[in-house]
């Protein structure tokens, strides 16, 4: 099962999700992107069913990209959040829900100010400080209690992230190998090794 | 369109910390019941000025009977973007909304288009203050100090004449009430033939909307000198509760 | 069905267990080839003691059927399985710390469990699963180490401690026993931990937690530990992590209890209310504490990610 964690630090966010695309017992893929970029400033980790996952994390990019198109500006992330929740949550009444988990993270522009949405495929929605969805979350959750500081670097905000994804390998049956790693600050989004 | 340039003169005036908008009544007279106007949830007599969402307020000039459709038309559009998106709808996109609206009803035969200019005075986190105009065609642009209605020319030279950049919003209404003074047909100024309003933001960084009501009006003039002489103000209430 | 009712029925299956009681004689819950007569052999010689069954065909499926709250949330016997515990050996020697909550199902039956079970002045045992399980066998096997020492004038090692549990609910494996524990103690070879399960698993290792929330508080623990802590460190470490998952498992929480096993046998260090330590922490007198709550919002209260210019 897919693996994603996102915190929040001293003006950035950081987004980090495994890599392998799996069916059955088999890893089918070793370097997929699970991290989509949807604006200059705002990023979505994306796990659950397989299909149902890229599917709607297309969708939710292109409407976001015509939004952008129509209007001049990108819908802030407090905003781009809340629509793709209600598109989630629309979709869970529909004869075939998206089962799609998120992390979406952005860096609003006008208020200088890094938000992080947790949102399951219900379409339950709550601004974290930090998050994770899989099983990583057993073991990140609590130790991000502890660890995480919300005025970090960027530095000491991937350095917690590395306690996650070591605690995880040290744990976890079956760990993934890889993750791809974003963050999103006032310059935009990149990404970095870790 | 007609209708338009005969109707009661509205104007707007954009300042960095607020925006702010007149209007001129022509519905007057003594038997009026106004008793509602005072009671109301906001400000305003419901004529003129319009509180559209938290974050925008409009001016209307044209046909009343079409101007309460689109400012229904245009509370619901609020909505439906606090809805999408959970935050006030972003001013220029409702002027849109109005315009896609007024738009359709050039475009095909058999329809009568609305009759109705609105000025849209606003905020919101993209382009902080902003106020804008639409005509019944569905045209729309912004601008920094405008007007609609009877006398607008008038109003618009005096407007050109007076505003300066960087004007703070205190000087804003002293210059709208100034040029409302100047074009309104009647001598003197009172709330009997005054709606007016101001956008600013409240100590949270919030937009707050106020439309003012007759007895804060009537004291505003007093206060810019352009009211009438009273002979007794017992009615008119304290200077200090009208602070913006 | 009416519980009264089924009490002085003759056909339901607690009416069988009586008849089966009548029949078997059950005042001693142990038999008789148990009490070892070969010179303190007899018990190792015999192997693992035989105990009573429920005298229906096959006992399993009837405690199956009497437990299994997934399948029937209204049965009548609901096992307690939410429970965090843990014990990891240091240079200062052994901490165990627990949690002392007890659910049934999603109610929370009681706050003040004791799930360190005090096998003697030198062994803890703590409990996770059926608590019933784990409270009677390791009572038991207190009385068995006390035993051992009688037949053999010294100490049970805590290797050999824990490999007659192991061996003992191995037998009975298939039959429903529920058990988690982790066998604590000192002896001659030093500070030990041993894990031992219902599955017969049993493990050395410096480092358990057992539970449903057992992943909270690796998270903390895997990440604070080191051999070299010292014993206000170790405390710590033990108290946060169960806080820890208090916090986030909703089958753990309440109190935290914690013990430290050293050279002279174990010592009780206290009890902490998981709500004290989430706003205050474990109070100010309390060495190795950073003091303060451990609580995330209590810790990074005032803090922000805005970079706003001010």
């Amino acid at each position: 099962m897919d693996i994603s964690f996102a915190l929040t630090g001293k003006g950035y966010v950081i987004v980090a999700a495994d890599t392998t695309a799996a069916r059955s017992i088999v890893k089918m893929k070793v370097d997929e992107d699970k991290i989509k970029v949807l604006s200059p400033h705002l990023l979505m980790a994306f796990s659950g069913e397989p299909g149902d996952t890229v599917q709607f994390a297309e969708y939710i990019e292109r409407n976001i990209r015509l939004y952008q198109i129509r209007n001049t500006y990108a819908l802030r992330p407090p905003s781009a959040a809340s629509w793709i929740r209600r598109a989630l949550a629309d979709s869970l009444r529909s004869r075939r829900p998206y089962s799609v988990n998120l992390l979406v993270g952005g860096y609003d522009t006008s208020t200088h100010t890094p938000h992080l949405y947790w949102v399951d495929y219900l379409g339950t929605m709550s601004e974290v400080p930090f998050a994770a969805h899989g099983y990583g979350a057993y073991f990140a959750l609590s130790l991000l209690d502890r660890y995480h500081d919300p005025e970090a670097s960027l530095e000491d905000g991937l350095a917690t992230l590395r306690r996650c994804l070591d605690e995880v390998a040290k744990r976890l049956v079956v760990t993934p190998e890889k993750y791809k790693v974003k963050v999103v600050d006032k310059d935009g989004v990149r990404e970095v090794e870790i | 369109m007609e209708a338009i340039s005969h109707a009661g003169i509205v104007i707007g005036v954009l300042s960095k910390d607020g925006v702010v908008l007149a209007a001129e009544k022509k519905v007057t007279g003594k038997l009026l019941d106004m008793s509602g106007a005072t009671g109301g949830s906001y400000g305003g007599s419901g004529e003129k000025i319009f509180l559209l969402n938290s974050n925008v307020i409009s001016g209307v000039a044209g046909i009343t009977a079409d101007a309460n459709s689109l400012v229904n038309y245009a509370r619901q559009a609020a909505q439906r973007h606090l809805f999408s998106y959970n935050e006030d709808i972003p001013v220029e996109l409702l002027a849109q909304r109005l315009c896609d609206l007024k738009q359709g009803y050039t475009q095909y035969g058999g329809l009568r288009p609305f009759g109705v200019s609105l000025l849209y005075a606003g905020y919101d986190p993209h382009y902080q203050f902003q106020l804008y105009h639409s005509d019944p065609s569905g045209n729309y642009s912004g601008w920094k100090a405008t007007c609609i209605g009877a006398n607008n020319g008038t109003a618009t030279s005096l407007l050109k004449q007076d505003y300066k950049e960087d004007i703070s919003v205190e000087d804003a209404i002293e210059l709208v009430l100034k040029v409302m003074s100047k074009t309104m047909d009647s001598t003197t100024l009172g709330s009997e033939k005054l709606e007016f309003a101001t956008l600013t933001l409240d100590a949270s960084k919030q937009p707050k909307a106020k439309i003012y009501n007759p007895a804060e009006i009537d004291a505003l003039l007093q206060k810019h000198g352009l009211g009438k002489k009273e002979e007794g103000d017992a009615a008119a209430p304290a200077p200090g509760d009208l602070t913006l | 069905m009416n519980s009264f009712l089924t009490r002085y029925s003759s056909t339901s299956p607690d009416a069988d267990i009586r008849k089966a009681k009548e029949l078997y004689g059950e005042d001693e819950e142990v038999s008789e080839m148990m009490w070892g007569s070969a010179g303190g052999f007899g018990n190792l010689a015999k192997g693992v003691p035989s105990f009573k069954i429920p005298a229906v065909a096959d006992p399993s499926s009837f405690l199956r059927m009497h437990t299994d709250d997934h399948a029937d949330p209204s049965c009548r016997i609901k096992i307690k399985h939410g429970t965090t515990t843990l014990a990891f050996r240091y240079k200062g020697g052994v901490i165990v710390a627990v949690d002392s909550r007890a659910t049934a199902g999603s109610y929370v039956a009681s706050g003040t469990v004791k799930k360190v079970i005090e096998i003697n002045p030198y062994l803890l045992g703590t409990m996770a699963g059926g608590a019933a399980d784990c409270q009677y066998w390791e009572t038991y096997l207190g009385i068995q180490c006390r035993l051992h020492e009688l037949r053999n004038r010294e100490r049970i090692s805590v290797a050999a401690a824990s490999k007659y549990l192991s061996n003992l609910v191995y037998s009975y494996k298939g039959m429903g026993l529920s058990m988690g524990t982790m066998i604590c103690g000192w002896d001659k070879t030093g500070p030990a931990i041993f894990y031992v399960d219902s599955d017969g698993s049993r493990l050395k290792g410096d480092l358990f937690s057992v539970g449903s929330g057992s992943t909270f508080a690796y998270g903390v623990l895997d990440q604070g530990y080191k051999w070299d802590l010292t014993d206000e460190e170790a405390h710590e470490l033990g108290r946060r992590s169960i806080y820890a998952a208090g916090h986030r498992d909703a089958f753990s929480g309440n109190t935290v209890n914690l013990y430290h096993v050293q050279q002279d046998g174990w010592k009780f260090i206290g009890n902490y209310d998981v709500s004290e330590l989430h706003y205050n922490g474990p109070g100010d007198n309390v060495p190795g504490a950073p003091g303060g709550g451990y609580g995330y919002d209590i810790r990074v209260e005032g803090r922000s990610s805005s970079n706003a210019p001010a």
